[in-house]
């Protein structure tokens, strides 16, 4: 009984391996070698426009890197529009979240509406959105939105305006997913729970902040790393529309700069490679709150 | 009970509206400039449309091969918009079917199946997230011309999935892995083989969690430009989001917003019928704390 047992699992695993294998295929080609393209050309000179062969180059390339006052602006203004973005998709997330929670008239035309700017495809909606904000001369806005940037960029530098532009379209419609997101999490919580929170605390505040926020708590943590994903991808997706007219130094994008017009691929690579750590912890501290240790069952 | 007061109704009221009109007004926005003439949208009132016309609809299929328009003509290209809609439900459709069935047996393998460190396997494909994809462009390009994919909506094919596939694994395993076993058991002992019972009676149960990981993906897809834009080159092989890139939005302002809705309403239509189904997913595969 039990070798058979040990059979059907050993059997069991074999599958399990045969089942992973086109996802680990996919992100073998699609990621896990570009990734180590990137590791490797970081330690080298590497570049299109060298006539002698690469050099390896060791750290070279991260060292100019941390000396380079350059680096350091594109690093805080890319973490903090990381940040930043984060923050407010989670707050004005959680606050549709809320307002959805409970049924009233008409609740499934406004969940529609909270879902539609996720829902409508980015690629072409930051093209909408794009020229909207910067619009071609000739269009009935055009000079609200001309003084508008020409203020912003005077304030803040040249090109702000068409980054608070993508800040906005990633908050935007960032808010949208962690609002779902949120709503389907609170869907999970077993309603008794909030019954017997209502019988404890009169205070609205006291219960959100002692029994929903806790319950929430994995789903918050989740909602906050996709929403950072998508952060760089919308931050990318504006840039390449525009043809890099955002000037503004992001990592992401002065990577790609100095890859495709400057052809140097080594120093390139290692900027791109900078953020990586930086998500790493960020992931692991979110995997504490969103997969506990011990709430593993085997 | 108490009767809550009139204010709190009032106030519950108005943060709908603001909400609602949050959401949806820049999408009314380029919904009125779609439907625009280029004499309003140069004089009339941005909000609304006094006279909606369907002529740039009309004129991203009328585009080819003729040349028309009365700013200098030369400048307007024409555009194989039918081939870019095409092509668009073709690398819509197959990404999320690759992606969903790639992800389902691969979310049956950590969650049910469970090999060996199981849950570190569904960490690391999770864990494979933060990496910007947009950053890999050069490797990746590699890889595309290494399978001479090189212009070719496969290349997308290929890319797509993966910018899925960490979020989808992660639910569909946390799902299987909640589900009860006697489920699957019972049919087992009836003498139903593994296959059978899986797609007879785990298949059908689980619609929910595959509409949810289906409606992410086709988010997800439908979100990229970068990637389409940079791998699709030739006209007849672009998706519409890489050839209304190529506009020229001085130009054809008013095309490109057309075209913009026209992407829109598919995929919207399609993501609306099955929202509920989405949230109703999310929640079914995330019950036991994510």
């Amino acid at each position: 009984m039990t070798a058979a047992r040990s059979a059907g699992r050993s059997r069991d695993i074999r599958l399990a391996y045969l089942l992973l294998t086109p996802t680990l295929l996919l992100l073998l080609t699609t990621l896990a070698y570009p990734i180590g393209w990137e590791v490797w050309t970081s330690l080298t000179d590497l570049s299109p426009l060298n006539d002698r062969p690469t050099a390896f180059v060791g750290a070279e390339n991260y060292r100019r890197l941390v000396a380079d006052p350059l680096f350091w602006r594109a690093a805080i203004i890319t973490v903090a529009y990381a940040t930043l973005t984060c923050a407010v998709k989670l707050a004005v997330g959680l606050g549709f979240a809320l307002l959805l929670a409970r049924p009233f008239r008409g609740r499934t035309l406004v969940f529609l509406a909270v879902f539609l700017p996720w829902a409508y495809p980015a690629s072409v909606s930051v093209i909408g959105w794009y020229w909207t904000l910067s619009p071609p001369i000739p269009t009935a806005y055009s000079v609200f939105m001309g003084n508008l940037k020409y203020t912003v960029d005077g304030l803040l530098g040249s090109g702000a305006w068409a980054f608070t532009s993508v800040t906005l379209f990633n908050i935007w419609r960032g808010s949208s997913f962690v609002g779902v997101f949120l709503l389907a999490g609170i869907n999970a919580i077993p309603p008794e729970l909030f019954e017997c929170a209502l019988l404890e605390s009169k205070s609205a505040w006291r219960r959100f902040r002692f029994v929903t926020v806790p319950l929430l708590k994995p789903f918050l943590a989740l909602a906050v790393f996709l929403s950072l994903t998508t952060a760089f991808a919308d931050l990318a997706n504006v840039w390449m529309l525009t043809a890099g007219r955002i000037v503004y130094p992001v990592i992401g994008t002065h990577a790609y700069w100095l890859a495709i017009h400057g052809g140097q691929f080594g120093p390139a690579s290692a900027l791109s490679l900078t953020l990586v750590p930086l998500l790493l912890g960020v992931l692991f501290l979110l995997f504490r709150m969103f997969d506990p240790p011990e709430a593993r069952r085997t | 009970m108490s009767r809550r007061p009139w204010w709190r109704g009032l106030g519950h009221r108005a943060l709908l509206v603001i909400a609602t009109v949050y959401c949806v007004f820049p999408i009314y926005f380029m919904l009125v400039q779609s439907l625009k003439t280029p004499e309003e949208d140069v004089f009339g009132n941005p909000f609304i449309v006094v006279s909606p016309t369907l002529e740039n609809f009309q004129e991203l299929f009328g585009r080819e091969g003729e040349v028309r328009g009365f700013v200098g003509s030369a400048l307007r290209r024409s555009y194989p918009f039918l081939d870019w809609l095409v092509n668009t439900l073709v690398v819509f459709a197959g990404s999320v079917m690759a992606t969903l069935v790639a992800s389902v047996a691969a979310g049956y393998a950590l969650g049910r199946l469970r090999p060996p460190g199981f849950q570190w396997w569904r960490r690391a494909i999770f864990a494979t997230y933060i990496v910007p994809q947009t950053i890999l462009f050069i490797p990746l390009y590699q890889v595309v011309s290494v399978l001479e994919l090189d212009d070719n909506m496969l290349a997308l094919l290929l890319i797509y999935p993966t910018m899925a596939l960490p979020f989808c694994v992660w639910m569909l395993s946390g799902y299987f892995q909640q589900l009860p076993r006697e489920i699957e058991d019972a049919a087992l002992i009836e003498g139903a083989s593994r296959a059978g019972a899986f797609f007879r009676i785990v298949l059908p149960m689980s619609r929910p969690v595959l509409v949810a990981a289906g409606i992410f993906t086709l988010g997800i897809v439908a979100s990229d430009f970068m990637i389409a834009s940079v791998f699709l080159l030739t006209p007849h092989n672009q998706t519409i989001t890489a050839g209304l890139g190529t506009f020229d939005v001085a130009l054809d302002e008013l095309a490109a917003v057309a075209g913009v809705n026209l992407l829109a309403i598919p995929v919207v239509t399609i993501s609306a019928v099955f929202a509920r189904g989405f949230v109703r997913g999310l929640t079914a595969s995330m019950v036991e704390g994510a």
